[in-house]
């Protein structure tokens, strides 16, 4: 097993190292020059050359590399091109109220998926199946963005019943009243593929011969599904959660740009219109070292809920 | 030797004391500013950061103009804006033409308690404004106001040096920036220049302490300390900024005459005599999202909303709050913004550039087929005013009754065209004199206020058969190849620094191509009667005839075409007291009052 | 002795899939649907509908017909028009200052039209402004600049900010939107079976290296992908988005096929292809690829709606369609402001295409997988 995860560590760096250098030819390509715009209303060829040095791009690029590889190794990215605040002190910050939207989300989705998916594997063919399923269809094929307005409009405004938008100061504050109808939304988004998804997986499990065999043998049906179902059902669900997750911070954008949110997804977006390259570097990196040891994590839970899967 | 014990001090000088204690108590300023006012704002976009040298967008400086004293500003009241002294004791002496400033500023003014002062009060001299004016020189702050103060005599001497050697000598004497005495500025100027007293106003120039720059080296941007009223107490970044008043702020009278503004005189009654800051803490949220905005002042978790103009038909229709905010007691103010959008031609494209004359009129032709009206009803929703002179009302200079002579008329630009030689094709759309396909490259940045702008330039050269196309860049990239004379056209806007004409006209000025010419224009004759101009004192109407056959002949080369000066439609609940959008001023909080029994709900 | 021993001919995979879809009634019904929008995409791609969709028809925000026309806004808006520049344009300041096409604009306007070149010297105007004659004539002509067409103050479906037709937009958003659908599917699952073909078949390094591949392109986030592909585009039309789409959606493709190849190479019609002498190529595109083609097909119906979608937010980030264009995207994006402004129905009909389309093509992907799958009974 060790033998396994070491060799799975060893492979991540040439992936590192792939990441690195097409961030740093994507952005040197076409990330845009921050100069232009730090140098401020009146500028001559003279302060733009000056601003260029201070932040270090007149150098050649094999220097450039360097210096962000060394900055990966090191975990210090500097500080913003565009306010100075260092960088690592942006992630800190940021990553907060990030999490604040995506943990509740993430245990409240997957909860409330599992447990439908098992409710309608109970009626499964039924009428109420099929109708279950065409509403999930219909729920996810309209755009986040009409979700977004829509609520935002009628729950905020128009009924009074969550703040239009803003972040407060104490965790549980930021959790009860701000949270809310952004985790309301990104649960109604998410539950129609995430029931659909997993729905197949129970219903993979629940045709299998040993739940044929169980019942044969006179277990429950309630026994048999939250029982022996769900324990095999979790494996691909693990799975799917678990490569999931690293993305999420990022996506949450959208709700975070409509809701005033200071999170990342609204940092990088911010850094991408300034060519704040120090912060895109190590959100980058950042994102791709956490898509890797997830995708780890869960091939190890894998093996430790399925005793027959083979590591390879 | 057995020291006397020191006379016990008479009863009669402890009354004296004590009266004249008392008499001091009453006749300085009480502590004024209540911390039970809090008044709530919004940003639009995120600020960047608060070191006045290092900043360069409005929303920083809204902050800064609170936080920190400049020698001048500008009378809350009086229009058109009207400098006024502020750490100054009074208007500079000017000498020599214009090139020689001499400011006495206030005694007991200290700046803000911090640890870099080590305990001590600190107060603000002269060599202060000396030092924070050198710091934009400093080429590590690569600071964008840099270009403001270059006319300063020996400055730039000192930068050089710090170039050379990586370190700013912030000790050396400079001849055009000194410090006569504790209290006396005198700055020395290259050249003629009747606007630097403007410069002076700005938030940027406000005094810095070496001592609080130096402890903090690297995040000056997060610890502003100043001799103004409001100290920057939470900051969360680009989300959060809340103020508090400074309780060793000097505090001043509310004393303002009204002027001719029929509000005035309210605002007068309501707030005369008092003593100000009144309002103890400031909450500015940084709000990008319009509806979001809206909503909340609605929700009332806004005091004042800068009412973008998405919401203007429904919030203001036919200009008058509706009925709902009516109901609740909420007011407009509204101003129009010394700004001035525009659309710009390179002059120095090749193949659209230069003075030939089918060039000339091409470009008229194109500037003829946009028609503003529409403009102003659709994308502007009736919320600015049509710009025909490039100097915007409220600044000085401005021409209300100025014509432009190519006014909106698809007829008659179809005809030059056709007279030129550009003749259409097949499919309607016009090629070169020469036969060679026409293309029209109009660059935006991919926002949807952007893409509004597109579709009417679309629809407006479709009308005269030019083919356009849209060329999508983020705004550094813009900027950056405008720079280098590089992008052939594009729709700016220039907000003013200063309530002077000066500050528009420069934006032709040849010499300036590179920097702020987006233009890239050009023209020998132009420069010449620019640099007269310069020389001449502000109000002159020889210097507003100038201006006018200035903008005539950059008007019939077709380098600019005019759109409009926004107007800025403040919504103001009715708990705030006192309120007045000035054009210039930013921090206009520290001049008005909140009054919380007014709050509704 | 036997005569005519029937030869029954096992129906191929296609044919049971077909049998099967064909009983589904949910699966005939989305499929109808479907083709419903792609015989409109057709036919407005053919400009025989929705070809006008750019003309303004109604006045600006017209409302739908079933809602009756707005007297309020139309009043305010008329108010709310403020001092804008008058239609007549007023005499032009006189000033001294020359006009270099004074001489061209007396010849457009006068009766001897001369070229360019033939200026004569004195005829230049000096100290007079040389454009009073020309709008003195042009005010005394009283010349608008457009024949002020009638605008409707209703559409079907509401008019847009312009006044274009909601319905027409709808119609030829469809086009677009749908288009990009498909191409960008067309391309990522093009790039995800070729890279998963070669990386699942040939094995060893180059599947280490495609593995790797993937890896470095699953770790960026897909945001940041996005918007440096599309940096790197640039913004030149509708293509762009297709490549965008494409060039980041491939990797979901490349795993499933890449495990299919490593399935199929091991079997025993592989084997046999290859006693037969066939070369690698013909042995991956041949003979493997048609056994795995029902989960290709099934991918791009996947790959489609989700593009649909992505479209959606592309145009939010502002890498949408070019300003000529109209797709539901680009719609949604103009209908954010104006819900609050009480005009719902450009986001309510592109809002519910694209929801009917989604469903309709979920649905039937649905039902095109199970009648595909050779374990369901």
């Amino acid at each position: 097993m060790s033998a396994y995860i070491i060799r799975r560590i060893w492979q991540m760096i040439p992936t590192m190292l792939g990441v690195i250098v097409l961030v740093f030819i994507l952005f040197n390509a076409v990330g845009g020059d921050p100069a232009y715009v730090l140098a401020g209303k009146i500028s001559s060829a003279e302060q733009i050359a000056n601003i260029r040095r201070q932040l270090g791009v007149d150098q050649p690029y094999y220097v450039q590399l360097w210096i962000f590889i060394k900055q990966v190794l090191t975990a210090d990215f500097g500080a913003s091109w565009s306010t100075n605040e260092p960088v690592s002190h942006i992630l800190a910050t940021r990553l907060g109220p990030s999490l604040t939207l995506l943990v509740p989300w993430l245990i409240l989705s997957t909860l409330i998926s599992i447990g439908l998916a098992l409710a309608v594997a109970y009626v499964r063919a039924s009428l109420t199946d099929r109708m279950v399923m065409i509403a999930c269809t219909v729920g996810l094929s309209i755009s986040i963005l009409v979700y977004i307005i829509v609520f935002q409009y009628v729950f905020a405004y128009k009924l009074g019943w969550f703040p239009v938008q803003g972040w407060g100061d104490s965790f549980w504050q930021n959790l009860v009243i701000y949270a809310s109808l952004p985790i309301i939304i990104l649960l109604v988004v998410s539950i129609a593929p995430d029931l659909r998804l997993y729905r197949t997986f129970v219903l993979d499990e629940v045709n299998q011969d040993y739940v044929r065999t169980a019942r044969a043998k006179g277990v429950s049906e309630n026994r048999i599904m939250w029982v022996h179902v769900l324990r095999n059902a979790s494996i691909p669900i693990i799975t799917q959660v678990m490569a999931t997750v690293p993305g999420l911070l990022i996506g949450a954008f959208l709700l975070e740009r409509f809701f005033s949110i200071p999170g990342i997804g609204r940092e990088v977006i911010l850094a991408v219109e300034r060519s704040d390259f120090p912060v895109i570097k190590a959100i980058t990196v950042y994102v791709a070292a956490a898509t890797m040891i997830f995708n780890l994590l869960a091939d190890l839970m894998y093996k430790a809920v399925d005793p027959r899967v083979q590591l390879k | 030797m057995i020291r006397r014990a020191p006379p016990a001090v008479s009863a009669a000088a402890t009354c004296v004391a004590g009266a004249a204690l008392v008499a001091a108590l009453a006749v300085a300023p009480a502590r004024a500013a209540d911390p039970e006012k809090v008044l709530h704002l919004e940003f639009e976009a995120a600020e960047t950061g608060f070191d006045p040298c290092k900043v360069q967008d409005y929303y920083s400086f809204v902050v800064n103009e609170g936080i920190f004293d400049s020698l001048l500003t500008y009378d809350y009241l009086a229009r058109p804006a009207k400098l006024v002294p502020r750490a100054a004791e009074a208007l500079p002496t000017v000498r020599d033409q214009a090139r020689t400033y001499v400011f006495k500023i206030k005694k007991g003014i200290y700046f803000a308690a911090d640890p870099a002062f080590k305990g001590r009060k600190r107060e603000l001299t002269a060599e202060d404004f000396v030092y924070s004016i050198k710091r934009f020189k400093d080429p590590a702050n690569r600071s964008p106001y840099e270009s403001f103060i270059e006319g300063i005599a020996g400055l730039e001497e000192l930068k050089k040096e710090a170039e050379k050697t990586g370190k700013f000598d912030y000790d050396r004497k400079v001849d055009g920036l000194q410090a006569l005495d504790r209290y006396t500025l005198q700055v020395k100027l290259k050249d003629t220049d009747y606007t630097f007293a403007y410069v002076m106003a700005l938030a940027n120039f406000g005094a810095v302490a070496r001592e609080v720059i130096e402890a903090y080296a690297e995040d000056t941007n997060a610890h502003p300390v100043g001799t103004g009223p409001y100290q920057l107490k939470e900051w969360v970044r680009s989300s959060k900024i809340i103020l508090e008043a400074n309780p060793g702020f000097r505090g001043f009278v509310w004393k303002f005459e009204p002027g001719t503004d029929p509000r005035d005189k309210e605002i007068v009654a309501a707030m005369k005599g008092k003593n100000m800051p009144q309002i103890g803490r400031v909450e500015i949220s940084v709000i990008e999202e319009q509806q979001a905005a809206w909503l909340a002042f609605q929700n009332g978790e806004l005091d004042v909303l800068h009412l973008r103009e998405q919401f203007a038909p429904i919030a203001i229709p036919g200009n008058k709050v509706n009925a709902e905010l009516a109901a609740a007691g909420a007011r407009l103010d509204r101003i129009t913004d010394p700004d001035l959008d525009y659309t710009y031609f390179n002059m120095a494209d090749p193949d659209f550039g230069g003075f030939a004359k089918e060039k000339i009129a091409l470009r008229r032709a194109i500037f003829m087929s946009f028609d503003n009206a529409e403009y102003l009803r659709v994308i502007r929703k009736g919320q600015a005013m049509e710009a025909q002179y490039p100097i915007p009302p409220g600044v000085v200079g401005h021409d209300a009754g100025y014509r432009t002579s190519i006014p909106y008329n698809p007829e008659l630009a179809n005809k030059l065209l056709d007279y030129f030689g550009y003749k259409r094709g097949g499919d309607g759309y016009r090629s070169w004199p020469d036969d060679r396909p026409l293309v029209w490259r109009y660059s935006s940045t991919p926002t949807s206020r952007d893409r509004e702008f597109d579709e009417l330039w679309q629809k407006s050269v479709e009308r005269i058969g030019i083919r356009l196309q849209v060329d999508k860049n983020k705004f550094p990239e813009e900027l950056k190849r405008e720079r280098a004379c590089q992008l052939l056209s594009r729709s700016a806007a220039w907000f003013a620094d200063y309530p002077d004409g000066d500050d528009f006209m420069q934006l032709l000025y040849g010499p300036n191509t590179h920097q702020n010419n987006s233009a890239c224009f050009q023209l020998p004759e132009w420069d010449r009667i620019y640099e007269r101009t310069r020389a001449l004192p502000p109000e002159s109407p020889e210097r507003n005839q100038l201006y006018r056959q200035l903008w005539r002949m950059a008007e019939v080369n077709g380098v600019w075409k005019l759109h409009d000066s926004r107007y800025r439609n403040m919504l103001v609940q009715p708990q705030v007291i006192g309120y007045k959008k000035h054009p210039i001023l930013l921090a206009e909080y520290m001049y008005y009052d909140l009054d919380n029994t007014r709050r509704r709900r | 002795m036997p005569r005519d021993i029937q030869h029954t001919v096992s129906p191929g995979v296609w044919t049971l899939a077909w049998r099967r879809l064909w009983r589904d009634r949910v699966a005939m019904v989305s499929l109808a649907i479907v083709a419903l929008f792609l015989v409109m995409m057709v036919l407005s791609g053919a400009g025989l509908i929705a070809k006008d969709w750019a003309k303004e028809v109604g006045v600006n925000y017209a409302p739908p017909t079933f809602q009756g026309p707005d007297v309020e806004t139309a009043a305010s808006g008329a108010a709310a028009g403020g001092p804008a520049a008058e239609a007549a344009p007023d005499q032009p300041t006189e000033l001294p200052v020359q006009d270099p096409l004074a001489d061209a604009l007396a010849a457009i306007r006068g009766e001897t039209k001369k070229a360019p070149g033939a200026e004569s010297a004195g005829t230049e105007s000096q100290n007079v402004d040389p454009l009073a004659e020309v709008m003195a004539d042009i005010r005394a002509k009283g010349t608008k600049a457009e024949v002020a067409e009638a605008r409707a103050p209703t559409l079907p479906l509401g008019g847009d900010k312009w006044g274009r037709d909601v319905l027409k937009k709808t119609i030829k958003g469809s086009e677009t939107s749908i288009f990009v659908g498909l191409a960008a599917a067309v391309v990522a699952v093009f790039l995800g079976t070729v890279f998963g073909a070669l990386a699942g078949y040939y094995g060893r390094w180059l599947d280490d290296f495609f593995n790797w591949f993937y890896s470095v392109f699953t770790a960026i986030p897909y945001l940041l992908l996005i918007l440096a592909v599309a940096a790197v585009l640039q913004q030149k039309g509708t293509m762009t988005i297709v490549l965008i789409l494409g060039l980041t959606g491939w990797t979901g493709v490349f795993r499933l096929i890449r495990g299919e190849y490593l399935k199929h190479k091991g079997r025993e019609y592989v084997q046999a292809a290859d006693a037969i002498g066939a070369s690698n190529a013909r042995r991956m595109f041949v003979h493997i690829f048609p056994n795995v083609s029902h989960v290709v097909l099934v991918q791009m119906s996947i790959l489609t709606v989700a593009f649909i979608k992505s479209e959606v937010i592309l145009s939010f980030l502002g890498f949408g369609v070019p300003v000529d264009v109209v797709s539901w995207g680009s719609m949604l994006n103009e209908a954010q402001n104006e819900l609050i402004l009480g005009k719902w129905w450009q986001l309510a009909a592109a809002g519910t295409a694209m929801a009917v389309l989604v469903t309709a093509f979920s649905l039937f992907t649905d039902a095109l997988r199970d009648a595909l799958d050779p374990k369901l009974k």
